[in-house]
């Protein structure tokens, strides 16, 4: 059989379009390896409501991205929601007892995410510590409930 | 006939959806010459032919090739057989995606391991043969009808064959062709002494060429017997056949009402 | 009545028979052992029926990467959420767009070509003629040309979802002014490689298998005139697109229905 040397260099870059194609996908459009770093700690916070946040919503401090949220779930101890985090180990340690974290809304509408902001208190928390201190997310229908109740008064 | 048969067609019966192609045919090939299978379009033929290769299985009666029953060889087998058939199509059924040379060498590269430069020293042989060895490089769509006829010609022999199946070699052909085929399958025939059965129409080619006859319509064998005899045959079936007329058993006229009665039928009662 | 009853009865044997025929073509069709030639004969069918879409795809992915930009711009805007630009526009594509508009190209561009293709070859007694040369055109011609389909149209679908991206890019950040780092950044928390590029790889290389079988079985099976190649090319794409759609929702349902 004949082989046609042309006809297989356009297949070959074609696939190799293919597969760069996939890699773009995955760390350009599906954010792999970005923000991700290799090592992790975890920490847990307690939250009465949680609005609209999924698993995977990223974790700031001051809008910096430092880790996601790995997993939810109901607390059946206290009835709230406890979310499970994952933030870069270089962190470890370095982040005080009284960190506060709050679940922020990008936007009016957009994704929901965790936004930690460090306290004053001389110790840290390590990995598997749960933060205390912990803000809900604001959810529409009640922010419209208190604003009419406010104009009532 | 008195030469050794090749190939026997014994009580074959075949039907395609309802209708009834072959009802009990019997042939008998000789070894070593053209045996031409003749009959008016639509009597099967060509299914003759695929019946004899293998491809279609009957659904009564043998066909006996060297004693062997076709239908019941192994696949194993019948991939052997067809080893030794050369099969020439109407149309030619060259591979579109092949050029000439490697159309020719296709049969070779499936059924043998020959190095390369043998393969092309056939090939070219066989080219050489049919007159297109300068060919050798165009696509099967850069032919013309006959031209690509004779290529078919080179495949199907290419591998040497005890049997070559001609399926209408000179259908449409113009007539300087149609002489190059005759000539080719003639001097092809001979030079390798080859076994062939020809299916054809074509009266005056055929007779021309063929040691055998065998006229075919209605499912079954009307006659048989040399190009000769059947000239001066006075069987009507077959002196229409041969002769070329137009009307006669088979009619000239599809079943219709009375000319006369059609033409004066009441308006309103078309029908 | 008991005609009507007799019929229908005939038609579902029919049908059934008809997809009988079609799974056992597919059964000898890809089983087989590649070889070197079979290889080649692939990479040639490669070259057919993906690097000669591959013009239409990225096209076709562009306009409409940037139709998404600019409609979904001006419902976000709206809202005030213009933000989550690269989310909808990444979402939509991944998800569905690109596999199903890829798909369908696919169907109307490959699909119609295999089938014309093959039909003309069993016109031409090829099929035949290879037979009594003692090759099984199912290996031959059917074999390479059904891994060309299931191995191209997902390469087609990355792509159209790659040039769509940039597409909306052009269009949300360059043009609109949607703020460049949100319309990346917004993509990447929401778009997750397994839930969604991965699926909906998945749902592209489901597609470029049915819709080259539907391509490659109508071209067997058709009957061996003009008028049998043109029915049998036309059934092709209207049955592919329809399969392709029906199949989107019953995949969709599968990976995405209990989400939320």
């Amino acid at each position: 059989m004949k082989r046609n040397s042309v006809l297989e260099l356009g297949v070959g870059i074609f696939m190799l379009a293919g597969i760069l194609g996939l890699v773009f996908l995955g760390l350009r459009v599906s954010g792999l390896g970005v923000g991700m770093p290799s090592d992790t700690f975890t920490l847990n916070a307690n939250f009465s409501n949680i609005g609209g946040l999924r698993p995977d919503a990223k974790v700031t401090m001051s809008g910096v991205r430092i880790g996601k949220v790995t997993d939810i779930e109901l607390d059946q101890k206290w009835f709230d929601a406890k979310v499970v985090m994952e933030l870069d180990s270089q962190y470890d340690g370095k982040l005080s007892e009284d960190t506060t974290a709050a679940i922020l809304t990008s936007g009016l509408l957009g994704e929901q995410y965790i936004g930690l902001t460090v306290g004053g208190a001389p110790d840290t928390l390590h990995d598997g510590d749960v933060i205390r201190d912990t803000q809900q997310a604001l959810v529409l229908e009640e922010l419209i409930q208190q604003f009419v109740s406010n104009m009532a008064n | 006939m008195n030469d050794p048969i090749m190939i026997e067609v014994k009580d074959l019966h075949f039907t395609r959806g309802k209708t009834q192609i072959f009802r009990g045919v019997d042939l008998q090939i000789p070894l070593g010459k053209i045996t031409a299978i003749m009959g008016p379009s639509g009597t099967g033929k060509t299914t003759l032919l695929k019946l004899i290769g293998g491809q279609l299985t009957p659904d009564r009666g043998q066909v006996l090739i060297d004693g062997q029953d076709v239908h019941k060889l192994s696949r194993r087998a019948l991939f052997g057989l067809r080893r030794r058939m050369g099969m020439l199509f109407q149309s030619g059924a060259l591979f579109s995606d092949l050029d000439v040379f490697e159309n020719v060498a296709f049969p070779l590269r499936i059924h043998t391991d020959l190095p390369n430069a043998m393969i092309r020293d056939i090939v070219l042989m066989k080219l050489q043969a049919v007159g297109l060895r300068g060919a050798r490089h165009l696509m099967p769509s850069e032919l013309s009808g006959g031209m690509a006829r004779r290529v078919a010609l080179a495949r199907a022999v290419a591998l040497d064959p005890e049997l070559v199946l001609y399926d209408e070699p000179f259908v449409g052909q113009d007539p300087i062709s149609m002489g190059v085929l005759v000539q080719l399958i003639k001097k092809v025939n001979q030079a390798l002494g080859l076994t062939a059965i020809m299916v054809s129409h074509d009266i005056k080619e055929t007779l021309s060429i063929a040691d055998y006859v065998y006229i075919i319509a209605d499912g079954q064998v009307m006659s048989h017997g040399t190009p000769s005899t059947l000239d001066v045959n006075d069987d009507a079936h077959v002196r229409q056949f041969v002769h070329g007329e137009p009307d006669g058993p088979v009619p000239f006229h599809y079943p219709a009402p009375d000319f006369y009665d059609d033409i004066l039928a009441p308006a309103g009662q078309f029908s | 009545m008991i005609d009507r009853i007799a019929s229908l009865g005939r038609a579902t044997l029919d049908v059934l028979a008809a997809i009988g025929r079609a799974g056992l073509f597919l059964f000898h069709s890809i089983v087989c052992l590649p070889s070197r030639e079979g290889i080649y004969l692939w990479i040639r069918q490669m070259h057919f029926v993906g690097v000669m879409s591959m013009a239409i795809v990225v096209v076709s992915g562009l306009f409409i990467g940037m139709v998404l930009a600019l409609q979904g711009f001006t419902i976000l805007v709206g809202f005030g959420a213009d933000e989550a630009l690269g989310q909808m526009v990444a979402l939509s594509l991944v998800r569905e767009l690109a596999p199903v508009v890829a798909a369908l190209l696919f169907a109307g561009r490959a699909g119609s070509a295999l089938t014309a293709e093959i039909g003309l070859m069993k016109a031409t007694e090829q099929l035949t003629s290879m037979e009594m040369i003692g090759v099984d055109p199912l290996r031959r011609i059917v074999a390479p040309r059904l891994w060309a389909g299931f191995v191209s149209l997902p390469i087609l679908t990355v792509i159209f979802g790659v040039v769509g991206i940039w597409g909306g890019y052009l269009v949300g950040v360059k043009w609109l002014g949607v703020y460049d780092g949100s319309y990346w950044s917004n993509m990447q928390d929401s778009v997750s490689f397994v839930g969604d590029v991965l699926n909906g790889i998945i749902k592209s290389l489901v597609f470029g298998l049915v819709v080259t079988w539907i391509a490659v079985f109508q071209g067997y099976d058709l009957i061996p005139t003009s008028e049998g190649i043109s029915r049998a090319t036309t059934r092709t794409v209207v049955y592919a697109s329809l399969a392709v759609l029906g199949l989107d929702f019953i995949l969709t349902a599968l990976m995405f229905g209990d989400l939320g």
